[in-house]
């Protein structure tokens, strides 16, 4: 039982870390990016590369988020930027860069599924039970990054400006905030952010070119049903994570992948607002 | 003596898609003078105020201000250069707190520690509201949070949209309060369009008419004639 709740708390927690670079993007730029399981994927594959190169599994999280951060600088600058003026044509620009790196990584890396070294292995005794050490220090990872990005948005000058360009970018725009910069901020931290949660679950999992598939669909869900703002981000992450858990614990692990799919269309049936608070 | 234009346009043409609002306006502003655009609703008044602060692009003419031609320059940067604009509508951050809604009419959070203190002699009423949700403010609190924002932004020149709409009579009377204070305290210039004649009158230094996209009549505000002319240009 006891083994039950921590997974259910730790798959929630990384669902989450999943989930966040993906909401502050739409949350500010009103952008789904559909490439943010591509990015996922750099990040799962920068993680390989990283423990490959003999360096510290550690690093491949830090690594994978400044990677992450320049790259997403860059596709702001010369995809999403010359698209603002075009919402939907902006939306399938991401969906077509998702394809592309997944080609370009099938290209380098092949089809075939490779692991990444675990900076953690073993388990942890937690009273009675083992668990195991890396999901735990994931999970404390996940609750570190909400905690960063809650004191960002909150507590400093780039948040507060944010926060004005997610309420009314033209008013924003007329008190003298860079909407444009902010903008490339916001998605180069989302992309840094998928890259480093790729680099994070990496070791729990498996990389191949089509691992941020999975997860791409299920953060878009979490955003849709939590809205912008990251304490409903993290309750809905809790809410629908343990339930993935139970269904594929109790039920069958197939009906369990699409748990979050069908509960966050049901919520949202019931009420249009979703699990959004705050 | 002619003052020196703070902020000036030259036949300003704007509109909207195919449909031009605005057909060749042409004013100036000079510093610390208080120039009132006056006229009915649909007339362009508040084109012209988006045109100048960059949101409406202007397909002709020119706008200069401080010296430099600052036609076609994004909202942010006429906004660092120091034009504070108070748009008629959705003028403040609802979900925002009344204390987060003043920080952003400042440049830095160090300039805003510094200076929200002189709100008390404006609108004290702001400093008591600091941590409340700003769209918990009644309609004529959110107006001088409005003002106390554009204050905190110490600007040469503010662009004020019908400030005084929907105000009841005390309320706008303070209003005119404030305006002065900006003045006389900040120097700065400030261009207001509005409907409400007494009002404009009373705070403005000059007064123009804008009708169907021109400029159709100019004045002192100080003439006694000016109200009883102007009254026929705003009849409904």
């Amino acid at each position: 039982m006891a083994i039950l709740v921590l997974d259910m708390l730790t798959t929630s927690l990384i669902l989450f870390v999943v989930a966040a670079g993906l909401m502050i993007i739409l949350g500010v730029m009103k952008l789904i990016n559909f490439a943010h399981g591509a990015f996922l994927t750099v990040g799962g594959y920068t993680a390989m590369l990283t423990t490959d190169a003999g360096v510290s599994p550690w690093l491949s999280g830090p690594l994978a988020l400044i990677f992450g951060f320049f790259g997403g600088l860059l596709i702001e600058r010369f995809i999403v930027r010359p698209l603002y003026d075009r919402p939907l044509d902006a939306i399938l620009a991401t969906w077509g860069l998702g394809i592309v790196i997944g080609q370009l990584i099938t290209l380098g890396f092949g089809r075939e599924v490779q692991f990444a070294a675990s900076p953690l292995e073993g388990t942890l005794t937690l009273g009675a039970i083992d668990y195991s050490a890396y999901r735990l220090a994931v999970s404390g990872i996940a609750l570190a990054i909400g905690a960063g990005l809650t004191a960002l948005l909150y507590l400093t000058r780039f948040g507060l400006n944010a926060r004005a360009v997610i309420m009314n970018e033209t008013l924003a725009r007329g008190l003298g905030i860079d909407s444009a910069r902010v903008r490339a901020f916001t998605f180069g931290l989302g992309a840094g952010l998928a890259c480093a949660a790729g680099a994070l679950i990496t070791p729990l999992l498996s990389v191949d070119p089509n691992m941020g598939l999975p997860w791409l669909v299920n953060s878009f869900m979490l955003v849709l049903v939590s809205g912008v703002s990251i304490p409903s981000l993290l309750l809905a992450s809790l809410l629908l994570g343990s339930a993935q858990v139970l269904v594929s614990t109790f039920v069958s692990p197939i009906l369990g992948g699409m748990t979050i799919v069908v509960l966050a269309a049901a919520i949202l049936r019931i009420n249009p607002r979703g699990l959004s608070f705050g | 003596m002619t003052r020196v234009p703070l902020l000036s346009a030259e036949g300003l043409v704007s509109g909207y898609g195919g449909a031009m609002v605005l057909h060749g306006v042409s004013f100036s502003l000079a510093e610390g003078e208080i120039l009132a655009i006056l006229g009915k609703n649909g007339m362009g008044k508040s084109t012209l105020l988006k045109t100048i602060m960059g949101f409406v692009a202007a397909r002709e003419g020119a706008i200069s201000f401080a010296g430099q031609d600052s036609t076609g320059r994004s909202p942010h940067l006429m906004a660092r250069d120091g034009i504070a604009y108070a748009p008629q509508e959705f003028t403040i951050f609802q979900d925002l707190t009344v204390e987060e809604n003043l920080r952003l009419g400042a440049p830095s959070d160090t300039v805003f520690n510094a200076r929200v203190d002189r709100l008390e002699n404006v609108f004290p009423r702001m400093l008591e509201r600091l941590k409340q949700r700003a769209g918990t403010l009644s309609g004529g609190e959110q107006k001088m949070l409005l003002m106390s924002r554009a204050l905190l932004a110490e600007p040469k020149v503010m662009l004020i949209d019908e400030i005084s709409e929907g105000l009841q009579p005390t309320m706008i009377a303070r209003m005119a309060e404030a305006l002065s204070t900006a003045r006389e305290t900040f120097g700065c210039a400030i261009l207001i369009v509005e409907q409400h004649l007494a009002f404009a009158l009373k705070v403005a230094d000059r007064y123009a008419v804008l009708k169907l996209g021109e400029i159709v009549e100019e004045g002192a505000a100080g003439d006694p004639s000016a109200a009883s002319a102007l009254a026929e240009h705003l009849k409904v």
